[in-house]
């Protein structure tokens, strides 16, 4: 892999990873511009998805045992928790994508702190911007589909149960959410966390090298120490909030698949 | 419920977009904040209207 901490500057003080030294990699093949790490933890990760849920269910047992226990596990999740508040009995035919979502987010975020890979898939915005887009596309589709050109727009517009007058002021406001700022939160919360995140793991883990390895003295050893702690906290925090975007994406798409799928009364 | 931020970012975003485009064509400057307040203001009772069920 490339450089597993930023790399010091060498004048002897301290400096915090800057967003480019620690986002802005070089490509690991020199001249394949493309092939950075980012993409090929994105390559891997798909490679682990397909080849867990391979081991899990090709062979299917009634009794399941071993990956298919495990696995079976993240599909009940996904179906009780995702799927079926928000598709009810439709769930069943979307779980195909909203378990390949959950579980392919899942994957990139837990790449953050796995050794030596380090690096959230999704801290670089064009990971989840292309799920969220494919997602809006798809929440255009099924909602013109099941009810007609019109009839989306006039449901998403106009939701039932508010004085007239009032549907003036705020038909507006649920076109442009909808329609521009929905996709583009979903992808941006996602990518922000990860980001953040990354970050804050470089800065604590970069505090903690510094001052015990780089430039150990008995008064910023303390400070290194306080490194290391915050460190290893704030990893946990990081696979709780890795865990929470995966579901919180898969659930917006579930959410944003059903509203399509049935007007609200 | 977890479309209400877009929905408080909308609001602002129309109403506060209606604001500076009267502001620019009034030479004012009051037209902006009121329209992003008055725009958060619709978007909280949208939610409120939609989530409170």
């Amino acid at each position: 892999m490339i450089t597993l901490t930023a790399p010091a500057h060498g004048d002897g003080e301290f400096t915090a990873p800057t967003p480019n030294e620690l986002f802005d990699l070089a490509p690991i093949i020199p001249g394949v511009e493309w092939f950075t790490k980012p993409v090929l933890l994105a390559v891997l990760s798909a490679i682990i998805v397909i080849g867990l849920t391979w081991a899990a269910f090709s062979k299917p047992k009634l009794v399941p045992r071993g990956m298919q226990n495990v696995v079976e596990y993240g599909y009940m999740f996904v179906r009780d928790q995702v799927a079926r508040p928000f598709l009810g009995k439709d769930a069943d035919r979307f779980m195909g994508l909203l378990l390949t979502l959950f579980f392919l987010v899942l994957v990139w975020n837990l790449m953050g702190v796995v050794p030596i890979a380090q690096f959230p898939v999704a801290s670089h915005i064009a990971f989840p911007a292309v799920l969220a887009i494919s997602i809006y596309v798809l929440k255009i589709y099924l909602g013109i589909k099941h009810q007609g050109a019109g009839g989306y727009f006039k449901n998403m517009m106009f939701p039932p149960g508010l004085p007239k007058p009032i549907y003036l002021l705020l038909s507006p406001i649920e076109f442009l959410s909808n329609m521009i700022i929905a996709p583009f939160t979903h992808a941006v919360r996602l990518f922000a966390n990860m980001f953040a995140g990354h970050m804050l793991l470089a800065f604590f883990s970069m505090v903690g090298f510094w001052f015990l390895f780089e430039k150990l003295t008995p008064l910023g050893a303390g400070v290194g120490v306080v490194g290391v702690v915050m460190t290893i906290i704030f990893t946990g925090f990081e696979i709780f909030i890795q865990f929470l975007q995966a579901f919180l994406f898969a659930m917006l798409a579930s959410m944003y698949i059903g509203g399509s799928l049935h007007a609200e009364h | 419920m977890w479309s209400i931020p877009s929905y408080l970012l909308a609001g602002m975003a129309i109403y506060g977009g209606i604001g500076w485009l009267l502001d620019r064509w009034l030479d004012t400057s009051a037209f902006f904040p009121i329209g992003t307040v008055l725009g958060l203001v619709l978007a909280g009772y949208l939610a409120y209207r939609k989530f409170s069920r």
